[in-house]
């Protein structure tokens, strides 16, 4: 038992005090965290206020941003426990499953707006008295915007496990809880870590519609970065917004060295084989500094032992694993249960809406159509737009490796903000430029999704087999047929992928760039988005509820008929990997 | 053999047949009236080339696959679920490569409900047992095939069960390393003490089989069948060069190639209208074989030409007699020799030989057929589809993908049609011969 060795006796006495200033800053630290979260929960239990009054001073920031990133933290905390018992449960029950599944593939085309009211309404019900209700609001908001890649993620991770892995844990009998812990958890650790990144960005996004919104005439507030963003943009204080977008990149970086770096370096561990296909982060100083930590050392080894260690059932009980008639009926009773109440909530859902629905004249669903068709234009101008500039300079920062290592964090710092913070400049911009927000959202849209092409891009022209690269460089073939020949072809899978989630993206988009609050006047478009959100302000739940069914379905059905069959083509034709 | 080998019939296969949905929703027959028996004390193997279900078997026995006819005996009493005394050395290891040996071995250990008392010292004793002193805390990926091998050997029998099977156990290590650990796996065995009492093992492997097993069951394939039993009392430590050894390697070279090689006929029992299936090699592999066969007088012995090329000998075979559909090569006994059209097309230009070529496959059905509809067809075209479904139609066992590309393959080597993968048709060459 090797973490012995680094428990409290012995070691700790025969060293200098000097030693253990690093574990002495770490406890700090902690401290410091539980302190500030106990202000976070003064907030909490306080009387309901529904709108906050945001006090602009910079002064204040920090703290509005701890509490920014203690509603973050808790949503993904949310999210990591729906993604594990949602994504098990879809994968090991095949009945459970094939309605899961695509649940899940119309709940992730469901933008945060189309939870809010529900959510809002049935929380504040519940909790008359005090912030939790709104607290919690707030915070299932920004976790429908991170849990449903994380759970896909899961969910095929777990799908494919190979048949061999499969049988040997059959063979020695492992549980469903030891093959969790030992076979499914493991090896579903590396996506697992880079979608919460991902998830965690996806949930910033929405950070000042989930902390300041308006909900049929009522104005609602919390005290957060994203509300004195808000405040901020209404009062046409540029200093304070400046303030908020360092705030944000401030919580960002943090997160990304804190948390991000010394999980996907930690998780390296837990990796298939040599070579995988994500890129490889070499190291990450505050994971270096954890680990010289003694105290964390034992607690992490002691966390491995129980992993791996905890005692074993009684002997007799696993001779006879729910052999007895409760046994063979608890499961699958269990299963059937929680099968039925998904599909009674479903039921229940559909009527509803159908009642929401059925009260829309002819004229309102033409509306509807309309605005939707307007926004799949601009969806399809900013795939275009995105295209165009990121293609070539993905491939040209994944040619070299230098760009690289240089660009890359850059990049992904960049892809992690939250676009909205950034609109109220940009629509000055576009004021100042007299371009009408019909033209202007596409940008705004752009601003958002363009991330997530360039991204896919960069690493697939990073992962060009060298043998190709110096065969096109030996045949001397000119800049320009490089890219057509070599690099276009080879990035077209990744250019694919960036396009189904910046398409994603850029609908969901839509709500905050075709009505943007600026100022006093809010200025808004023709779309599918601006419709969305005014019609969530204006409290007119059919025309939201309509808008928010035609746009999911837009987006499932273009999935299934556009994204589904391109990928399937890049993959059989452009693939490297054969 | 110093097993007790009081002939306790430990597991048996009593008339399991199998099936595989295929995607269009017909069934794939793979195993058909399957019966062996495992005794306690001996070594046995199922030899057989790819596609004859041999690893199937092994999964049915072990109970991970639940046959869609007849039944597994345990002990003489009918296996439902899991067979306890199996474990699996598996071909690619399946290693957990987040854990260290030691937790590989250990992880069984605890799920198989062994006393948590005696986990540690049991984890040691298996760790030198297969020769892994020294990597206790190694993690796979540090380790070379053989050695992750020796992990998946070590993790097998830690838990002393009655039977051990391995899956093609060394055909994903190194030739020397393979060796050595069949003698290993030998030596372990009979010291292991009561458990494991016998092995069953898969493998197209001769020699392997040969040095390794008491009982070679051999398999044929589409369906796979049991086509013979041959016993091997050889003394251990079996010597691969002994008169015997070879004697033996023999038998099963013409038991095997005897049936696989189309020397008496390609498929008796086909309607007259029949169409060839084509084995699955490329013209290149058929190429190489002839050039191969050329700078050796014309004439070598199949084995000689496995152990040569280092290719599996049931690829070789495969070759062979895709060679001989085309009548490049003829094949008395265990020969391969050129006929008088293979010298021909050997002594070619490159452009000659694809005119020898499509002349050669036009003298089969199969082709004959396509081309007809080829030329019959309006616009000179026919489609993916329409090829497949004759495929189908005359041979509802074989598997058509697989058989269609290769039907392309050797299409377009001869420069019989070309065929355009995003319009999937096949039509005439864009520049005929």
């Amino acid at each position: 038992m090797e973490w012995m060795q680094w428990g409290v006796t012995g070691r700790f006495r025969l060293r200098p005090l000097t030693a253990y200033w690093p574990d002495a800053v770490f406890i700090l630290c902690v401290a410091g965290l539980f302190y500030g979260l106990a202000g976070f929960e003064k907030q909490i239990t306080a009387n309901l206020r529904p709108a906050f009054d945001i006090d602009l001073s910079p002064w204040a920031l920090p703290k509005y941003a701890l509490y920014s990133l203690a509603r973050g933290l808790a949503a993904y905390g949310i999210s990591l426990a729906f993604t594990l018992l949602y994504g098990y449960w879809a994968a090991k029950d095949e009945r459970a499953g094939s309605v899961l599944v695509p649940l899940l593939d119309i709940l992730q085309s469901i933008p945060v707006l189309g939870f809010m009211p529900g959510v809002v309404l049935a929380l504040i019900a519940l909790f008359p008295r005090s912030n939790v209700g709104l607290e919690l609001a707030c915070i299932i908001m920004i976790f429908t915007g991170q849990a449903w890649n994380m759970t896909f993620g899961f969910y095929h991770s777990l799908r494919s496990l190979s048949p061999e892995q499969r049988d040997a844990a059959a063979v020695f009998r492992f549980n469903w809880w030891q093959k969790l812990r030992w076979v499914e958890l493991p090896s579903a650790a590396t996506g697992l870590v880079w979608n919460s990144m991902m998830s965690m960005a996806g949930g910033w996004f929405f950070l000042m519609i989930s902390e300041a919104f308006m909900l049929g005439k009522k104005d609602y507030r919390l005290p957060g970065l994203g509300s004195y963003m808000s405040v901020a943009v209404d009062k046409g204080d540029y200093a304070a917004m400046t303030w908020a977008v360092l705030a944000m990149i401030a919580i960002i970086v943090a997160l990304d060295q804190l948390l991000w770096r010394p999980l996907t370096v930690w998780v390296r561990r837990y990796r298939l084989e040599e070579g995988g296909g994500e890129p490889e982060t070499d190291s990450s100083w505050f994971l270096d500094w954890l680990t010289s930590l003694k105290l964390l050392k034992a607690a992490v080894s002691a966390l491995h032992q129980i992993m791996l260690h905890t005692p074993k059932r009684p002997a007799r009980r696993a001779a006879a694993p729910m052999n007895g008639a409760a046994g063979r009926w608890l499961v699958p009773g269990l299963r059937g249960f929680l099968f039925a109440a998904v599909i009674a909530v479903l039921g229940y859902a559909a009527v509803q809406l159908a009642a929401l629905v059925g009260e829309l004249g002819m004229a309102d669903w033409k509306t509807v159509w309309y605005s939707a068709f307007l926004t799949f234009l601009r969806v399809f101008a900013v795939l275009l737009a995105g295209t165009l500039w990121t293609l070539p300079a993905g491939i040209l920062i994944g040619r070299s490796a230098a760009a690289l290592r240089f660009l890359q964090p850059v990049v992904q710092i960049a892809a992690s903000f939250p676009a909205p913070m950034l609109f109220p400049v940009m629509v000055a911009l576009f004021i100042w430029l007299h371009l009408s927000l019909g033209w202007g959202s596409i940008l705004l849209m752009l601003l958002g999704s363009q991330w997530y092409i360039l991204f896919n891009v960069i690493g697939a022209a990073a992962a060009v087999p060298a043998d190709l690269k110096e065969a096109t460089v030996s045949f001397r073939l000119s800049g320009w047929r490089q890219f057509t020949a070599l690099y276009v072809p080879a990035v077209f899978p990744a250019l694919v992928t960036g396009w189904v989630t910046a398409a994603g993206g850029a609908w969901n988009a839509s709500i905050v760039a075709e009505k943007v609050n600026y100022g006093e006047q809010p200025l808004a478009t023709d779309g599918i988005g601006a419709l969305i959100s005014q019609s969530a302000e204006r409290g007119d739940f059919h025309t939201l509820a309509a808008s928010i069914m035609v746009m999911a379905a837009v987006v499932v059905l273009l999935n299934r008929v556009v994204w589904d069959r391109l990928a399937g083509l890049a993959q059989e034709r452009y693939s490297l990997g054969k | 053999m110093n097993k007790d080998n009081n002939g306790t019939i430990l597991c048996a296969a009593v008339g399991i047949s199998h099936e595989f949905p295929k995607p269009e929703g017909n069934r794939l027959k793979v195993l058909d009236d399957i019966n062996l028996q495992i005794r306690s004390g001996e070594v046995v193997a199922l030899l057989g080339p790819s596609g004859c279900g041999k690893s199937t078997i092994l999964r049915i026995l072990a109970g991970l696959i639940k046959p869609a006819a007849g039944e597994v005996r345990t002990h003489g009493e009918k296996l439902a679920g899991l067979n306890k005394g199996a474990a699996i050395v598996f071909q690619g290891f399946a290693l957990y490569p987040w854990m260290t040996v030691s937790e590989n071995i250990e992880v069984v250990l605890r799920s198989t409900g062994y006393p948590a008392a005696e986990i540690d010292a049991r984890v040691q004793e298996t760790v030198r047992m297969v020769g892994l002193t020294g990597f206790e805390d190694a993690y796979p990926r540090e380790l070379s095939g053989g050695m992750k091998q020796r992990v998946g050997i070590a993790r097998a029998i830690a838990v002393k069960p009655e039977l051990l099977f391995m899956d093609e156990p060394f055909s994903q290590v190194d030739a020397l390393t393979a060796e050595s650990l069949r003698a290993e796996v030998l030596d372990i065995w009979e010291m292991a003490g009561a458990n494991p009492q016998s092995i069953l093992m898969v493998s197209h492997d001769i020699k392997e089989v040969v040095y390794m097993a008491d009982r070679i069951i051999v398999l044929g394939a589409h369906p796979g069948r049991v086509r013979t039993v041959v016993e091997n009392k050889m003394p251990r430590p079996r010597d691969y060069r002994s008169a015997e050894f070879q004697r033996l390697m023999e038998r099963l070279h013409d038991i095997i190639s005897g049936h696989e090689m189309p020397d008496v006929a390609v498929e008796p029992a086909m309607p007259p209208s029949f169409i060839e299936p084509l084995p699955n090699c490329s013209a290149g592999e058929i190429v190489g074989l002839m050039e191969y066969l050329d700078a050796r007088g014309g004439t070598a012995d199949v084995f000689q030409i496995s152990v040569d090329t280092r290719s599996e000998f049931g690829q070789i075979i495969t070759i062979v007699k895709g060679a001989e559909m085309l009548d490049l090569v003829d094949t008395p006994k265990r020969l391969v020799a050129l006929t008088p059209v293979g010298r021909m097309f050997i002594k070619a230009s490159p452009e000659e030989r694809k005119n020898v070529w499509r002349g050669q496959m036009l003298q089969l059905n199969l082709f004959r057929t396509i081309k007809d509809l080829i030329d019959k067809h309006p616009e000179q075209a026919i489609s993916k589809e329409l090829v497949q479904e004759i495929i189908v139609m005359h041979m509802p066992f074989e598997n058509y993908e697989p058989l269609f590309d290769n039907l392309i393959r050797w299409g377009r080597y001869g420069n019989l049609f070309s065929y355009d993968e995003t319009s999937e048709t096949i039509s005439r060459p864009d520049t005929p011969a």
